[in-house]
């Protein structure tokens, strides 16, 4: 009895051996590296203890419902219409050919180039008053119907349209490389298209317009500038009302903290609704989908519906924006402006860097290290992607204005120096905050394209004898370099178009193109805006049809 | 992991000469003629007058543009190190709060004291006004008889109800003609008047000064509250429709039987531990001073707080008019206040 006690395989004593033989610096790196993405989280969860501010209970009676109801509707709103938009463009580009399918399949990919804020912008100036839409319908001789979109039911449209492409993108993925036998299958059963995409399509489709639609909902409650520019309250322009013009950050980080619960509420939702469903088999279907070849007047139809969510989510815009930066052009585009969109690339440049190193640390440190456990803890990571970004920056400025105090403190005491607050409001606050927030962008076709590669290779250059990091660099790396490429790109697309963040993290001499744009828009010089918003567009425009391409194959 | 370390030794530089610059900008700032500005005033007016301002005393002027509050929290971080010699900002509001956590510093200047008037000015001598601008009814004159307007009091009556045009409370130039109101007539007053002002919005508060103005074109509503300035913008916009708007509309100074319009201020204060405090000093006496103040009134429609400079034109054409004398730190103590009675009014 007594041997078998100790061999039990659940004791204490066995597991701490377990530990002690399985523990290696990798795993104790990768708790490190987590511990210090976790950070923001954590100070916000600390903070809750000190209370809330003493307006907290204004806020209560007052606005919160607002808040809530404001968020709600817009989660219900975009997403109906991202489905409809997204999923309805993915199968009629899967499953039928019509003119300028091609070009309509990246297109419809491009009004993720635009900012939601900026979105607004322009849809603002198109049905304002005198705006675009009044002299076109006067230049025709009709009467101006006035098309208000300063509500929320224009915020849920303008986010609607500029977000769709992500369930755009996560379907069309689904109908062009799983579904195909399952097509067949119905065709052969004599079933018609109509139903067979209700009946079969779409509940299998389900995981994949889920996963796009999480993402959507994420950005939705992201979302500060379109928002603000609306006067539409949710909780992230009262995250910003409240540490801002109450000047209670107390309060700011409750708010910060219900926001997380909705946020998570919704991504359990969908690990709810997935729980069952494995539907997608790996085994990957080669053969590339049969399309079907409509008559003329059919083809002409699907074309016209597939134009709708790529002229309203980008040429419309655009072409505001065109006409803005026409008026504004002398004014605006100087070489201060050159200087600060220099200063916005590089930034991005830097962040994405940095992004990559540090998903590629985190996969490749808890791979080596041998427990389970870590492997699984590390996959943590990516949370920082569902945290909006003014939560993510107020997380940040609570641990590095307490490390100043203590830096003060220690440079007082022994060196007798006053060194003021150095790392808040640094570009290491700012950088560190995107890195927390854009990990999942880089961590996710890192580990995508690392798992792909065989085992066998990095494993006989270790029996050789060659240490850990020179096989990585010798052997992975090489093989993993497309991976490692589109999560830079993906970062540095992510950084250009960050509003919130940057706004409350930025340092005082830097400035970016994002921040330029809103400045303008909220210095009521809204077409000053287009300017900086139409170089936004074009930087972040080339790399997207470029991952389109990879995305294809 | 060398990667990693490159990259953290990188950053780390980075940082390091960013900060030695800012150092470099504190101290260097004695001996070579320095200002360091930090202001919520961004138009290209503002540009040209930092320029003439170097040319005629030599002292080299550091800009940094940002949102008042931005301005503010950063001079709060930067504490003593703060190389900010000037704050300037877009309301007397904001002034008074940099007043009350202690960024500002008293000035005596005879300069500043003799131009500007005492309500415009803080009366700790912490901060001056530099250009004034009045927040009026603007209103479709088919619609609406002059006749039938009087004050801010008046809109809140019963024949107003679903005609009045006006901005989200977010905005500081409506929380400062609330705070105006505590002052003058109490909170209760105040109270009550913003709960039958939510009722006589013709529309939910949305869009900014210009699109209220729009509205009242359009006949959404029959008259808005705006500041002055921003119908001197509209009539000087490049977008011609802009123009027509600002056309089509006249303007009303309330209150003129009683207290008079309310009026807010840009202003500037030195900063409590300015480097260069004498330049600082300096530079405010610059920009109020005659030659400033005339580009101040011809460029943004703004009214200048040197009476010897004339307003522009336009402005002269809607007539003189009288301003509530409040004194405008009295806006500032009372912001707060005012933001959680917009709050309970429901004012959005």
């Amino acid at each position: 009895m007594k041997q078998a006690g100790s061999n039990n395989i659940f004791s204490y004593k066995y597991r701490l051996k377990r530990l002690r033989r399985d523990s290696n610096y990798w795993a104790i790196l990768t708790l490190v590296l987590l511990a210090f993405i976790a950070l923001p989280v954590i100070s916000i969860g600390v903070k809750l203890f000190a209370g809330p501010g003493e307006t907290w209970g204004h806020i209560v009676d007052n606005l919160l419902f607002d808040y809530l109801g404001n968020s709600l509707f817009l989660i219900l709103a975009c997403g109906t219409l991202v489905l409809l938009l997204g999923v309805s463009s993915a199968w009629l580009v899967a499953r039928f050919e019509f003119p300028l399918r091609k070009q309509m399949e990246w297109l419809l990919i491009l009004p993720l180039a635009i900012p939601g804020y900026i979105v607004a912008y322009a849809y603002a100036g198109i049905f304002d008053y005198g705006g675009s839409f009044q002299l076109l319908l006067e230049s025709i001789g009709l009467e101006f119907i006035r098309i208000d979109m300063m509500n929320k039911y224009g915020l849920a449209f303008v986010l609607g349209i500029s977000l769709f492409p992500y369930v755009y993108v996560s379907s069309r993925a689904f109908f062009m490389n799983q579904a195909n036998s399952l097509l067949e299958a119905s065709e052969m059963l004599g079933v018609g298209q109509v139903k067979t995409f209700f009946r079969l399509m779409l509940p299998m489709a389900r995981p994949a317009i889920v996963a796009g639609l999480i993402l959507v909902l994420m950005e939705v409650l992201n979302d500060y500038g379109a928002a603000k520019y609306y006067g539409v309250n949710t909780f992230t322009t009262g995250i910003f009302r409240s540490w801002f013009a109450l000047e209670e950050p107390e309060t700011a980080v409750y708010l910060s903290a219900l926001l997380i619960v909705i946020v998570f509420t919704l991504i359990l939702l969908e690990k709810f609704q997935r729980r069952n469903v494995q539907f997608n088999s790996n085994r990957s279907n080669s053969k590339s989908i049969d399309r079907i070849k409509p008559g003329r007047q059919k083809r002409s139809l699907i074309f016209l519906v597939v134009l709708i969510p790529v002229f309203l989510g980008f040429i419309l815009p655009v072409g505001q924006l065109i006409y803005w930066a026409t008026l504004t052009f002398d004014k605006v585009f100087n070489s201060s402006f050159l200087a600060l969109s220099l200063q916005s690339f590089w930034i991005a440049f830097l962040t994405a860097f940095m992004t990559v190193v540090m998903a590629v640390t985190l996969i490749y440190f808890s791979k080596w290290s041998r427990m389970s456990f870590i492997k699984n803890v590390a996959k943590l990571g990516v949370l920082g992607y569902a945290i909006p970004g003014a939560v993510i920056a107020i997380g940040i400025m609570i641990p590095m204005i307490s490390l100043d105090k203590w830096l003060i403190s220690i440079f007082d005491k022994v060196l007798n120096l006053d060194i003021g607050l150095i790392i808040t409001g640094s570009l290491v606050a700012l950088i560190y905050a995107y890195v927390v927030r854009f990990l999942a962008v880089a961590y996710n076709p890192i580990e995508s394209t690392s798992l792909k590669v065989s085992k066998t290779i990095p494993d006989s250059s270790r029996i050789l004898g060659v240490g850990n990091i020179r096989t990585f660099f010798r052997i992975e790396f090489p093989l993993i370099r497309t991976g490692i490429a589109s999560a830079f790109i993906l970062v540095f697309i992510d950084v250009l178009k960050e509003l919130p963040l940057t706004l409350i993290l930025k340092p005082f001499h830097v400035n970016t193109l994002a921040v330029k744009a809103y400045e303008y828009a909220s210095d009521e010089m809204v077409m000053e805006a287009a300017i900086p918003s139409l170089f936004i567009i074009i930087t972040v425009m080339l790399p997207v049809i470029f991952l389109n391409r990879m995305l294809i194959k | 992991m060398k990667r990693f370390l490159f990259a953290l030794a990188t950053l780390a530089a980075l940082t390091s000469c960013k900060n030695e610059k800012q150092d470099e900008a504190a101290t260097s700032g004695d001996s070579a003629g320095e200002v360091n500005v930090y202001t919520h005033r961004h138009y290209a007016s503002d540009q040209q007058l930092f320029a003439q301002f170097e040319e005629t005393t030599g002292i080299k002027v550091n800009v940094i543009n940002a949102s008042a509050d931005e301005l503010i929290q950063k001079m709060t971080i930067e504490g003593k190190q703060s190389p900010a010699d000037v704050l300037i900002t877009v309301d007397a509001g904001r002034l008074t709060r940099a007043k009350d956590q202690g960024l500002l510093q008293k000035v005596d200047s005879d300069i500043l004291n003799n131009t500007v008037a005492a309500h415009l000015k803080d009366p700790g001598n912490e901060w001056f006004g530099l250009t004034k601008r009045a927040r009026i009814i603007v209103y479709a004159p088919g619609r609406v008889d002059s006749t039938q307007l009087s004050t801010y009091e008046d809109l809140a009556t019963e024949k107003w109800k679903d005609r009045i045009l006006v901005r989200s409370s977010e905005n500081i130039y409506n929380q400062s003609l609330l705070a105006s109101l505590i002052v003058n007539n109490g909170e209760e007053a105040a109270k009550e008047w913003a709960e039958a002002m939510v009722e006589n919005m013709a529309r939910a508060p949305k869009g900014n000064d210009r699109d209220q103005v729009k509205a009242v074109v359009a006949g959404e509503g029959d008259l808005a509250i705006v500041n002055t300035y921003y119908i001197g913008n509209l009539l000087n916009s490049e977008n011609p429709e802009e123009v027509k708007a600002g056309e089509s509309v006249k303007v009303f100074f309330p209150n003129q039987e009683g207290r008079g319009t309310h009026i807010n201020v840009s202003g500037a204060g030195v900063a409590r531990y300015a480097p260069n405090k004498e330049n600082a000093v300096k530079f405010i006496e610059f920009l109020v001073s005659k030659e400033a103040q005339e580009v101040f009134a011809n460029s943004n429609y703004e009214y200048p707080v040197n009476e010897e400079v004339q307003p522009a034109p336009l402005l002269q054409s809607w007539g003189e008019f009288k301003e509530d004398r409040l004194n405008l730190s009295k806006l500032g103590e009372n912001n707060k206040k005012a933001v959680l009675i917009f709050d309970e009014a429901g004012w959005k």
